[in-house]
């Protein structure tokens, strides 16, 4: 809204230059601020229009503030709008001469007319000059008495205009009182709700410092309050009431009944014209039944409709956003929106971007009774003229086959595809057959006679011909000619320019060799000795190490290189269910649109502390405070994006309910379990379960480079305290302050895993070996808990992390422990405690 | 902050500037950029929505076209804010300016439909959809409080309302009971699914060999609502591999633009013949065949039928004044209609 900074001032040879005009205006000015005439208002208008212009397309016209200021005395309200918008502009880079303006603003809050005393008031909270406060608390007190609703709305606002300039000028002259009982008595339903924006802007921030704030801010959700709004709710202009609702979303009602109540209350609000009020209706809907699993099964259908509506009505934008949100809700309940796919078929002239959710919407929702259509209508975008969306759908059909059982009708589309004779199709395709080969390798043969058609002439891709040559490896005894297929390829070795491919070329010529020796040998020799000689590292690296397995054993490197494969069940999750679920909590914000939970995009430095913050996130300890990277876990709180990042710390620290937390951090003692936790963090933020073995693989051989001997120095029987006790807070104090005192992995037994079903047996279990829990999650096959115990008549902890995979039967245990020397025997008694369980 | 209630702000500006500048463009907004501020100020406070209802700026900003009439009458204290704040901020009924008067009380609803489908190369519904709204523009004195019914609410699939429609009423009986805003507005939007039939046909038939392409596109009523069909037209991308395009009609015309698009205007089906477009395509030196079929967009315009067959039933003001005039319309657009070959 503000016109462009005059840093920024464009002057290009067709607008006026700037320097005489200006001069001209100052003249012109001068001689009208003192005349009487009738039709002075008239002139003074143009002129003010022409300096506003000016001033719009970058002209720096500060040097008319003077002349600006003395036409200024007029009761014309639209040359004082003129002026008020001048003086904003220019009053924050030049403080002196808003000096000047003080007087006639103030003047002008005396006016008799509301319309000038409100658009005064704005003016004047708008100057931002930090030295100009003291002149703004007497206008905004008496602004927020007046008799006139307009008046009292545009104070408000100034309030916390003033709150941003000076706090404590804001606090001292005891405005959020007068804000609140505003907002408890005033009839305007839009003062009530400006008093809440501002309101819960200002104790947000106050609340880390003041008790005081933090009860009131507790109050706004409080029961009474709440109904007082709901009971309202229609009285409040549309945006108004998405800030209620906003609100609701963080009461907890007492019982079921409360919650239907609520629901009945605003159940008319998923009819509203406005798509903000119906998302934020169905945001309260889905926090209200969290608990109730029936009920919140009701409210999914009965949120349907409104937002399948909301997608095909309005703007593309607007789609985008509400698909977005639908795609989040199908994660979580596939089946309710599989009846309506046929909202998710692509129309011709979409935006990409909204065609691309649409596919991963129709991807989510397939299941057996409507796969067949969902494919043939994505197979029809595989013809589209719009390239990167046939794409995008010969993906989506791969990633239905691969989520579905029935795929016979699927393996015949991608092998039509195949068929094509379009490159950027042949290439898709391609890709998704080794992947549905890599799951169901019973189609092998149907596949194969199809690829073995295709010329690796026309594949140009990388990722294709990859996949391509990895086929021609895997089934070179089924392809008649693969070896001179690979032997061809391997001759232009110089002009493969990806060194992916390279480095399937080598792996795929081994895997030939073992198959068909004689026939490959001559393109293994050559592939090696191309290999070796490569520029690229790893190329160069994998060559060696083929070459030198098979100089040492050839049936070794058989076994290394080509061992009997299984087929692949599930392929990796890209998103962790902890993220999901964190971003379901901010529903109804941008975090569902960018797919991250919103500290990912609002904290930059927000790295080391988090993967800790996400596990123990539900025992409400707070942040941990860096000593470098001050960064807090952001509360999720869609008007964080609203505050400037000083009071996003604030508020950020105020959300744990004063609770004391703010511990140094000892970077000393714990450099290396942080370092390894922002190395994985940054380096694959979204799949921080995954990265996290990585680290752990280090911590392995590390450990393997200790001695293995234990500590002489430790008694031979450890005994623990069964009645351990541990503050959450005191625990998360320990794990970051220690070391990692050990870290190992353990395999479990199956029964052990077969118990897992429910991790709660293992915690029991646990405990009957005086090590006891302090905090699990994770879903099958990934289960994460912290333990903890205690030694026996001595203050001495011990803490564990523990990472359980249930597909692959292993732990991984990082032990963490206060008195270093007897790490080790815990350790054992871990294990046996853990080796135990699941044996009845 | 909740990305709607941007993208739905965003949207409302639009419409407002729109509303008072007749258009939105570039120049339109240089040439007006004190109006622009005003409304902006009025409309957004540090950074949150407060005023958006169209009658109520326009009580506090007049549009332009009044302004420059008012200055060339009045001379002096002119200006395109009115002197009182209106009165409706402070009312309960925020969408309602307070009590407008009017010699000739009117009210006229309209059903504006729009049929999205999609049509495969086989002729078959791939899917079908009626987009609708009820328009209302209304001109009555002091605080009319209107209800309108209709005779078959029941195939309507979902329904959002502007906010003055009440909603138990609509719950119980599917009665819309409203105080209506002065002037144009959106009272109620709609959406029917699952509809059976398109009131035309296109049938689209492209075969290709040794270079070249021949396409025959056929049109015609499929069943007669009784009411003409307006303004056929049919617009289709050429694929990029095409060199060259030969296309005739027997009826309307056809120019293919420079960005291949080619564009048949029908208008009205003539009764002795059905319009037909053929011709050949000539493909690029290198391809046989053509893979990439081109998908039909098609436009009509139907007067006087509302294609979901949603029926008003009456309306009904109570407290009538004497002289009411009230008029009733529909109009059925297409939407998004595609056709695949």
């Amino acid at each position: 809204m503000a016109p462009p900074a005059q840093s920024q001032r464009s002057q290009s040879p067709s607008q006026p230059s700037g320097k005489s005009e200006v001069s001209d205006l100052k003249l012109q000015l001068r001689q009208l601020a003192g005349s009487r005439a009738p039709g002075v208002d008239d002139s003074k208008r143009e002129l003010f229009k022409k300096v506003i212009s000016y001033m719009t397309i970058g002209i720096d016209v500060s040097s008319l503030f003077g002349e600006m200021v003395m036409c200024s005395a007029t009761s014309d309200i639209v040359l004082k709008k003129m002026c008020y918008l001048y003086v904003g502009n220019y009053a924050k880079v030049n403080p002196d001469l808003a000096l000047l303006t003080i007087n006639f603003l103030q003047r002008d809050c005396h006016d008799e007319d509301p319309m000038i005393r409100g658009l005064a008031l704005r003016s004047l909270c708008s100057l931002r000059v930090a030295n100009l406060v003291e002149y703004l608390v007497g206008p905004l007190g008496s602004g927020l008495k007046d008799s006139n609703s307009y008046v009292r709305t545009v104070a408000v606002v100034g309030v916390l205009k003033l709150y941003h300039i000076s706090a404590s000028t804001c606090v001292d002259a005891d405005f959020p009182s007068t804000l609140k009982h505003l907002m408890l008595n005033d009839p305007d339903t839009q003062i009530v709700a400006n008093c809440l924006s501002a309101l819960e802007e200002i104790w947000s921030a106050e609340a880390s410092t003041s008790e005081e704030a933090a009860r009131e801010r507790e109050a706004l959700i409080s029961k009474p309050f709440i109904y007082y709004l709901l009971n309202r709710i229609k009285e409040f202009s549309e945006w108004a009431q998405c800030l209620v609702l906003e609100l609701v979303t963080k009461y907890v009602p007492s019982d079921s009944s409360e919650i239907f109540d609520i629901m009945n209350l605003l159940e008319d609000r998923l009819q509203h014209a406005n798509g903000a009020v119906v998302l934020a209706t169905v945001k309260v809907f889905l926090q209200l039944t969290l608990s109730m699993t029936d009920v919140h099964q009701q409210v999914y259908e009965r949120i349907k409709a409104p937002l399948l509506t909301l997608v095909s009505s309005g703007s593309p934008e607007q789609s985008y956003a509400v698909l977005s949100h639908l795609h989040l809700l199908v994660m979580r309940a596939p089946y309710v929106f599989s009846s309506d796919y046929k909202h998710f078929y692509c129309q011709y002239n979409e935006p990409s971007y909204v065609k691309r959710l649409k596919l991963e919407m129709l991807t989510a929702v397939a299941n057996e009774s409507n796969t067949y259509e969902i494919v043939t209508e994505l197979c029809e975008y595989a013809a589209n003229v719009d390239i990167p969306i046939a794409r995008e759908s010969i993906r989506a059909v791969g990633k239905i086959a691969l989520q579905q059982y029935d795929v016979n009708a699927i393996v015949d589309r991608l092998l039509q595809f195949l068929e094509m004779e379009k490159d950027y199709v042949t290439a898709e395709a391609l890709v998704l057959v080794k992947d549905l080969l890599r799951k169901y390798p019973q189609w092998s043969h149907d596949c194969i006679a199809v690829v073995g058609n295709i010329s690796s002439k026309n594949v140009q891709e990388p990722k294709a011909k990859a996949a391509l040559i990895w086929m021609l490896g895997e089934y070179s005894q089924d392809m008649q000619d693969a070896p001179y297929i690979l032997e061809s390829l391997v001759e232009n070795w110089d002009e493969e320019h990806s060194a992916e491919v390279r480095l399937h070329l080598l792996t795929a010529v081994m895997k030939c060799f073992f198959k068909r020796p004689p026939e490959t040998q001559s393109a293994l020799g050559a592939a090696l000795a191309a290999g070796i000689g490569d520029f690229h590292q790893d190329v160069h690296d994998r060559a060696l190490f083929y070459y030198r397995i098979l100089r040492y054993n050839v049936s070794v490197a058989e076994r290394v290189v080509n061992p009997p494969k299984q087929a692949v069940s599930v392929f990796a999750d890209t998103q962790s269910s902890e993220i999901k679920d964190r971003i379901f909590d901010e529903f109804n914000s941008l975090s569902v649109l960018y797919q991250k939970s919103s500290y990912m995009f609002t904290d930059k430095e927000h790295r080391g502390p988090l993967e800790f913050a996400d596990e123990l996130g539900n025992l409400s300890i707070g942040e941990a405070a860096h000593n470098v990277i001050s960064s807090q876990r952001v509360e999720e709180n869609d008007k964080d994006l609203l505050l400037t990042t000083a009071e996003k710390e604030e508020t950020r620290g105020s959300s744990n309910n004063g609770s004391v937390y703010a511990v140094p951090y000892d970077s000393s003692t714990s450099v290396f379990a942080s370092q390894t936790q922002i190395e994985s963090a940054i380096s694959n933020p979204t799949t921080a379960g995954h990265s996290q073995h990585a680290s752990f693989g280090i911590d392995d051989l590390l450990g393997l480079g200790m001695p293995a001997v234990p500590d002489v120095a430790s008694p031979p029987q450890l005994k623990l305290n069964t009645k351990a006790a541990l503050d959450p807070n005191a625990f998360q104090q320990k794990w970051r302050q220690l070391p990692v005192a050990l870290s190992q992995e353990l395999s479990l037994s199956p029964q052990a895993v077969a118990s897992l079903t429910v991790p709660q047996a293992l915690l029991r279990h646990m405990q009957s070996h005086s090590i006891h829990c302090i905090a699990s999650g994770g879903q099958s096959p990934n289960f994460k808990f912290f333990f903890f115990a205690q030694k026996y008549e001595e203050p001495s902890n011990y803490l564990v992390e523990c990472i359980i995979n249930t597909t692959s039967a292993k732990a991984q245990v990082k032990i963490k422990a206060d008195d270093q020397r007897t790490s080790q025997a815990f350790s054992s008694l871990f294990e046996l405690a853990l080796s135990k369980f699941g044996t009845p | 902050m909740p990305p709607l209630m941007g993208i739905e702000f965003l949207c409302r500006v639009s419409d407002v500037l729109s509303d008072y500048l007749g258009g939105l463009n570039e120049d339109v907004i240089k040439d007006n950029f004190v109006i622009v501020y005003e409304l902006l100020d009025e409309m957004i406070d540090n950074g949150f929505p407060l005023t958006t209802e169209p009658n109520i700026l326009r009580e506090m900003i007049a549009p332009p076209n009044i302004v420059s009439k008012v200055l060339s009458v009045v001379t002096g204290n002119s200006s395109n804010v009115s002197d009182t704040l209106p009165g409706a901020t402070g009312s309960c009924i925020p969408w309602r300016a307070a009590d407008p008067k009017y010699a000739n009380n009117e009210v006229y609803v309209d059903l504006v439909e729009e049929m999205d489908a999609v049509i495969n190369r086989d002729g078959a519904l791939v899917k079908c959809e009626v987009y609708g709204e009820v328009r209302v523009n209304s001109h009555l004195s002091g605080l009319p409080d209107l209800t309108l019914s209709f005779a078959n609410p029941s195939i309507l699939d979902d329904v959002r309302f502007h906010p003055c429609v009440r909603f138990r009423p609509w719950e119980s009986h599917q009665i819309l009971s409203f105080v209506p805003p002065d002037g144009e507005f959106k009272l109620m939007s709609y959406r029917v699914k699952k509809l059976k039939s398109t009131p035309i046909y296109v049938k689209p038939q492209l075969s290709s060999d040794a270079g070249k392409c021949r396409v025959n596109v056929l049109v015609g009523i499929r069943n007669d609502h009784g009411k003409t069909i307006d303004s056929i037209t049919l617009q289709f991308q050429l694929p990029p591999c095409i060199l060259s395009a030969d296309l005739t009609s027997n009826t309307g015309t056809v120019n293919i633009l420079g960005n291949k698009t080619c564009s048949w205007s029908i208008g009205r089906i003539p009764k002795d013949k059905t319009p037909s477009l053929s011709g050949t395509l000539v493909l690029e030196s290198e391809l046989e065949r053509l893979h990439v079929f081109p998908t039909f967009r098609v436009g009509f315009k139907i007067m006087g039928v509302a294609l979901s067959g949603l029926q008003i039933d009456k309306l009904d003001l109570k407290t009538a004044p004497s002289r009411l005039y009230k008029g009733f319309r529909a109009l059925t657009r297409a939407g998004e209609f595609e056709v695949r070959s």
